[in-house]
């Protein structure tokens, strides 16, 4: 099988299972550039599929390449791990970190430059708006704040793919705004794959998506494509309507 | 203002690397250390954030050695060797997995891989372990003599440790795998040697030296395929 090096993501007939559970079902997926969201109930596999692409799992089978690597050899993980930005739905952190410490801890297991690092961090710290809060210990600060933290370690390294799970969870109306527009920022130089229920995260952010349910990919485009299957679906929106239309289709 | 600043100073650099001073807390000495020694700031910080040796893990170990010696001195009888190996195993498989570090999940999608942040913790784990058992050792008396009688068996339930932990991605079922197996040897040893024999003899040290090799290999190839997942 062929693969395409240009694509930021390039996944054929991914497979992942838990015990005998198959989470992922043979996902073909192609990504290159923009921001990109992940949409599907709860159990969909989207979280597998993301944790897949940080190279947290290795595929049960099918073919990957992340930024034109393969994460099977271990000197190509390592190189598409330096270029990696990745939020986790659920954040683990070490409550007696200062936020700047806590960003700093990651950009180093990055292997950033030494002397890169502390500007950079400087930096992430303040893209996410928690320049006020810089020398604050985690333990101190509110579960959006924890969750900007997070978003600040995924970005500290202007990674060329960034996979966020959950990312808006937690952040009030007028974050979720920031948030998005940083977003778009950064998917005019790199990748971003976003795991979301927040229909209007994709809505405001993505140029396209994917649906997934059932650990299949069960539609992609752009969310106009998605929102044009409104007629028949439920929702306060389009793009709502649309999602709950395909979804239907899909179950038969 | 414009008409003084030239040209080619970038603002935002410049704020960046003076935020970045000023939000940068200082380097505790213990960590610079350790960044001088090991010549990365990196490998330093993995070090100092292992569960198993903050403050509170090293000072519950301190109290556990220090009865130890309280009871070593008035009975005559091996309590140091007893515990010291039994501290390094359990802290060993306390060191790095889920469920322990709490930035286990993002650990492993970085360049620096699980399997060196976990061996590295490993390294640290036992060196401090071997330190204060070497201390509480010194305290008794003979130093060389009693650590020569307790650090194969370290060794050997490091290994136990950590290849329980790794086999079972989980901690307190490498910690169990510890205790129980010290406990198993020790109870036997005492049935078939007396007292506390199986924690010294010179006879059995080859044997332990064995299951130290034997354990750790298995350790080791776990650690590159149930650690990392690839």
């Amino acid at each position: 099988m062929v693969m395409n090096a240009t694509l930021s993501v390039d996944a054929r007939g991914l497979t992942q299972r838990l015990g005998r559970t198959t989470i992922l079902n043979g996902v073909d997926l192609q990504i290159s550039g923009g921001v990109f969201g992940l949409l599907g109930p709860n159990g969909a596999g989207k979280t597998t599929l993301l944790r897949t692409f940080a190279t947290v799992l290795s595929p049960a089978s099918g073919d990957l390449r992340l930024l034109g690597y393969d994460p099977r050899r271990g000197a190509e993980r390592t190189a598409i791990r330096r270029r990696l930005g990745y939020l986790p739905q659920h954040l683990g952190y070490y409550p007696g970190f200062t936020v700047f410490e806590f960003v700093e801890y990651f950009a180093l297991l990055k292997e950033m430059p030494s002397a890169e690092i502390r500007p950079a961090v400087a930096r992430a710290i303040e893209r996410v708006g928690l320049a006020d809060r810089a020398k604050a210990k985690l333990k101190t600060l509110s579960g959006g704040m924890l969750r900007r933290v997070g978003i600040a370690q995924a970005i500290v390294n202007d990674p060329d793919l960034l996979l966020l799970d959950e990312p808006t969870a937690g952040l009030d109306p007028e974050q979720r705004v920031l948030f998005r527009a940083l977003l778009r920022e950064i998917g005019q130089t790199g990748t971003v794959i976003i795991s979301t229920h927040l229909i209007e995260d994709v809505a405001a952010a993505c140029n396209r998506v994917a649906l997934l349910d059932g650990g299949r990919i069960v539609f992609r485009g752009t969310p106009d494509d998605l929102s044009s299957f409104a007629e028949g679906g439920v929702g306060d929106s389009a793009l709502e309507r649309g999602y709950t239309r395909v979804l239907t289709g899909a179950r038969g | 203002m414009s008409d003084h600043v030239p040209p080619d100073v970038d603002f935002g650099r410049v704020w960046a690397e003076v935020a970045g001073e000023i939000w940068s807390p200082p380097t505790g000495a213990g960590e610079r250390g350790l960044a001088w020694l090991l010549g990365s700031p990196a490998f330093a910080r993995v070090i100092v954030t292992t569960p198993s040796l903050v403050v509170s893990w090293l000072l519950a170990s301190v109290v556990v050695l220090g009865v130890g010696v309280v009871v070593t001195a008035q009975t005559g009888e091996p309590w140091i060797a007893l515990l010291a190996p039994v501290l390094a195993g359990v802290g060993i498989a306390f060191a790095y997995g889920p469920g322990v570090d709490p930035a286990w999940e993002l650990s492993r999608s970085m360049a620096i891989s699980e399997r060196t942040v976990l061996l590295s913790r490993v390294v640290a784990v036992f060196a401090v372990n071997a330190l204060l058992g070497l201390l509480a050792s010194f305290v008794v008396g003979d130093a060389l003599t009693l650590t020569l009688h307790w650090l194969v068996p370290m060794a050997m339930l490091s290994a136990l440790g950590l290849a329980a932990a790794s086999a079972s991605g989980s901690a307190p079922v490498g910690a169990a795998a510890v205790v129980l197996g010290w406990a198993l040897i020790v109870l036997g040893g005492s049935v078939s040697l007396g007292g506390m024999a199986a924690v010294q003899d010179a006879r059995l040290m080859p044997i332990y030296s064995a299951l130290a090799v034997v354990l750790a290999s298995v350790a080791l190839a776990l650690s590159n395929r149930k650690v990392t997942g690839w």
